[in-house]
């Protein structure tokens, strides 16, 4: 079945796009994360390079502070200027800034900070002996300065304080290096992260694509089926239409050959009979002149014979005619099945009034009424056909009275939506609801059968109602009256059969 | 009838009982021509086209055709003595049960002189006959050319 396989692949294409959709967020969230941990990486990674830097720029600014405090006090020593005094004064007062400000930068690192502390002790020891020295220059003992300044070990002080500078800044650069290759690493890992997801952001749309066209391409197949069935409907109908038409015909035509042959026999029954009939006269004469001339020839059997064959001939006839009337009837329904329809519209007033008009002498003679409710619908149908189902109905509502009630018979219709339901009701006899069935088969009869018909009239009602595309009913209790309901479409449609 | 030579009237009818009714139905019409009965359409056809006696080779003749044969649809007979130089203007008389319209229509199509439905009532049955027997005594009939 197209349809079934249709809703699968349907089914299974949701499934598919739902997880491929699911995947493609998830490599999304990822990309994003890693972006965000890429960016994130590079800028805590600048932020170590400038710090390192300021840090090495620090150690450089303390070491010219103090070269630059020392070179203040040399010259003074030697030319006693002033301007030298001022280098002196501005170094010695920066440095002790510089070395608390170095000292914060490297306070996370617990061998920076000793060595730090080691370079206050130095520097302190450094910028107390310039200041020893500047203040005997100052107080005018210039030659026990110099002295003091030559013996001294100040350049000794300033290479140590060189080492540790250097060292620092090594250690800077060493902290700088080892941290820039852990995050050149955690990147590479990112990227190599980006890439992945990204082949698979690539994988999933080529995925999906794949499926979506798939899908496209399926349900552009299921049209064209689609298309080609509902083009091909149309044949189909029309097939099997001439199939059922044929069956139609085989049915009316075995009903007609059927029917013939069927009378062929019943006309030598009946016409051998009548020859018996008329040999019979002879034979009668016969045995009456012999009853008069010779009675002693004349036995009971003899005489019984004269009245037993006129009888049992007379048997054969009412059978024959009966059973001929019988085929008459499937006859004339199997021609009736054959009858080419022509809807026309109908004034239901003026065709029942007709039908009415037409049984005005049996009216008068059994003292019935027919009353034509109105409005009455009005339908488009065939005239024919219509005329057979409500004289029949009608002519059946007179027909069928009870005893001591004078008839009434009541035409009403009304419209239900697109179908049209006439009613004859009667205050007849009434039919035991358990023939209201039978009742419209053909040669079934229903109650007292003491009115003359074969049991044609409803089964003829109800093939017409059919082939009218409506249906018959009946509502019915035995002595209450009855009630026949008629339902056709307001306008007959043709069979869509090409009578 | 024919001043000249006797009428053979050729009942084909496949049913005993139909042609016994028939033929005495003529008879008591006065008729007393001859009557020669076929029950099957080959041997009506052999009769009309080849015997000697046959109203091919001999004589002026009247068809009684029924429709409804064993061996062959009546109106397959009906349209080969129609067709038929010799045969074309012999009389036929289509007696049958079938009462349908078109079937009707086609014989006199093919040239059937007179179609008669059978009616199962035999007083009707028997008058028909009669009738038709009182017909066959004033009509002329033509000779067959030989």
């Amino acid at each position: 079945m197209p349809r079934t396989s249709l809703r699968l692949d349907e089914r299974r294409f949701n499934r598919l796009a739902l997880i491929a959709l699911t995947i493609g967020f998830g490599a999304l969230v990822i990309a994003m994360i890693a972006a965000v941990r890429v960016f994130d990486t590079n800028t805590r990674s600048t932020e170590r390079v400038r710090h390192t830097y300021e840090v090495v720029d620090q150690i450089s600014l303390l070491e010219l502070q103090l070269e630059r405090a020392e070179t203040g006090r040399r010259g003074f020593l030697l030319s006693g200027s002033q301007y030298r005094l001022e280098l002196y004064g501005v170094n010695t007062l920066l440095a002790p800034r510089t070395l608390a400000k170095l000292e914060m930068m490297v306070a996370d690192n617990p061998a920076q900070v000793a060595r730090a502390r080691q370079l206050r002790t130095e520097t302190e020891r450094q910028l107390l002996e310039v200041d020893q020295s500047m203040d005997k220059a100052m107080s005018g003992d210039v030659a026990g300065a110099v002295r003091d300044f030559t013996n001294n070990s100040e350049s000794t002080n300033i290479r140590r304080i060189r080492g540790i500078t250097s060292k620092m800044r090594e250690t800077e650069y060493e902290l700088l290096r080892h941290r820039s290759a852990i995050e050149q690493n955690a990147l590479k890992r990112m990227q190599a992260v980006l890439l992945m997801t990204g082949l698979l952001l690539l994988a999933v749309g080529a995925a999906a694509f794949f499926v979506v066209r798939r899908y496209t391409t399926d349900l552009a197949g299921a049209r064209n089926r689609l298309n080609i069935l509902n083009t091909d409907l149309e044949g189909v109908v029309a097939e099997r239409t001439a199939d059922l038409q044929r069956a139609n015909a085989e049915i009316q035509r075995f009903a007609y050959i059927v029917s013939h042959d069927l009378r062929s026999p019943l006309v030598n029954i009946l016409g051998f009979t009548a020859e018996l009939e008329e040999t019979n006269k002879s034979l009668v004469s016969l045995i009456e002149r012999a009853e008069k001339d010779a009675p002693q020839i004349i036995t009971d059997d003899t005489r019984h014979a004269r009245e037993d064959l006129p009888e049992a001939i007379g048997f054969i006839r009412a059978s024959t005619q009966k059973m001929d009337r019988l085929i008459n009837a499937i006859l004339r329904l199997s021609r009736e099945g054959r009858r080419t329809l022509t809807p026309e519209k109908l004034q239901m007033e003026k065709v029942l009034g007709g039908i009415v008009a037409s049984l005005e002498h049996r009216l008068v003679e059994t003292g019935t009424t027919v009353t034509i409710e109105k409005p009455i619908p009005d339908t488009v149908s065939d005239r024919v056909a219509m005329e057979q189902i409500f004289s029949n109905l009608i002519e059946n509502a007179v027909k069928y009275l009870q005893p001591g009630r004078p008839g009434e018979v009541i035409l009403r219709g009304r419209k239900e939506d697109d179908r049209i339901v006439y009613e004859v009701a009667d205050n007849g006899r009434g039919i035991d609801p358990r023939d209201h069935e039978r009742i419209f088969d053909l040669f079934r009869r229903s109650g007292t059968q003491d009115q003359p018909g074969e049991g044609i009239g409803l089964a003829h009602v109800r093939a017409l109602a059919y082939r009218l595309g409506g249906f018959i009913d009946v509502k019915s209790e035995l002595g209450q009256g009855a009630t026949f309901l008629v339902s056709l479409p307001v306008t007959y449609a043709d069979e869509g059969v090409g009578n | 009838m024919n001043d000249q030579r006797p009428v053979n009237i050729i009942m084909v009818e496949d049913d005993e009982g139909h042609a016994r009714l028939i033929e005495k139905n003529i008879r008591r019409a006065g008729i007393n021509n001859g009557i020669c009965h076929f029950t099957d359409g080959g041997k009506a056809l052999d009769y009309l086209f080849n015997h000697p006696e046959g109203p091919s080779k001999n004589g002026p003749a009247l068809i009684l055709l029924d429709l409804n044969l064993p061996d062959m649809s009546g109106t397959d007979i009906l349209a080969r003595v129609k067709s038929d130089e010799h045969l074309k203007r012999t009389p036929v008389v289509v007696l049958t049960t079938t009462d349908d319209k078109l079937e009707i229509e086609r014989c006199y199509d093919l040239g059937a002189n007179v179609y008669i439905t059978k009616p199962v009532n035999y007083e009707s049955f028997a008058d028909a006959i009669r009738q038709l027997g009182l017909f066959l005594s004033v009509i002329q009939v033509p000779d067959v050319d030989i």
